[in-house]
């Protein structure tokens, strides 16, 4: 298996684990805004009462840090290489909707982040940048 | 239809949304419509705002921000710890649209650990 990881620069590193924690972040954020409206409220109720939450906001406030953290990786990364690793905040969510949100972590639950963790692992050995095309006369790949 | 269907349905369409929204931060976050493959790269080049890189991340925080009322309302009808790993579709989006319209070299190892991030997904789902 070719593998990419021995060359992936330090700056893309640092993103990739930045962008889990602050993905980990906001879908907890998310989730309490949306639980704090009425249960049998519609959805534009619901939508409107997410909207007027706190956590709403911290979690808009996570998507803004992450869309800045994010277009450094995508300037030096394949976009089909950097998006997966994103799903390492399965785990994380997971554990912490367990613990916050009383939500239950079944065995399958627990096989399936397994089997991501897999995922995510075969990808990080895949090279992170692909080659200029041949259509692309002086072009280089940032 | 069941509130599960909706909150269903509401994550496919934040999916699909949200891997169009990831081409273009790609793109924009790569200089422009320079990125892009061959045929692709010809079409952006006709419209004038095809070739900035700004024009691009507008477009790209523009699908976001329908992913935004998408997801909250996918939210408002499943667990986090389901609707979030079904958002793990955005994956095959994601390989699909790098393959096509940026040329990437989306190899068998690549395309391989998405299916195990999607099968992860279904299990962690049940």
């Amino acid at each position: 298996m070719k593998s990419g990881a021995a060359a992936l620069p330090g700056a893309v590193v640092v993103g990739l684990v930045l962008a889990v924690v602050l993905d980990t972040f906001i879908q907890i954020a998310w989730k309490l805004a949306v639980s704090g409206s009425p249960g049998g409220a519609g959805p534009a109720a619901a939508a409107l009462g997410a909207f007027s939450s706190p956590f709403f906001y911290a979690a808009m406030l996570g998507l803004a840090a992450q869309l800045f953290n994010w277009m450094r990786v995508l300037a030096r990364a394949d976009l089909s290489f950097a998006q997966p690793f994103t799903a390492l905040s399965y785990l994380s969510v997971l554990a912490l909707s367990a613990r916050s949100l009383n939500e239950r972590i079944s065995a399958p639950k627990a096989m399936g982040v397994c089997l991501i963790l897999i995922g995510v692992f075969l990808i990080s050995r895949t090279p992170f940048r692909s080659p200029p095309s041949a259509d692309e006369p002086g072009a280089v790949r940032p | 239809m069941t509130p599960e269907a909706t909150g269903i349905l509401a994550t496919i369409a934040a999916v699909g949304v949200e891997s169009f929204a990831q081409l273009f931060l790609k793109i924009g976050a790569s200089g422009g419509a320079g990125i892009l493959a061959g045929p692709w790269r010809a079409r952006a080049g006709r419209i004038a705002a095809g070739s900035s890189a700004r024009a691009w991340i507008s477009l790209g925080l523009l699908a976001y921000g329908c992913e935004v009322l998408l997801y909250t309302l996918a939210l408002h009808f499943l667990e986090v710890s389901v609707a979030f790993p079904l958002g793990s579709l955005c994956f095959v989006g994601v390989a699909l649209l790098s393959r096509i319209f940026l040329g990437e070299a989306v190899g068998r190892v690549r395309w391989l650990g998405i299916l195990c991030i999607i099968a992860g997904a279904v299990f962690v789902a049940l």
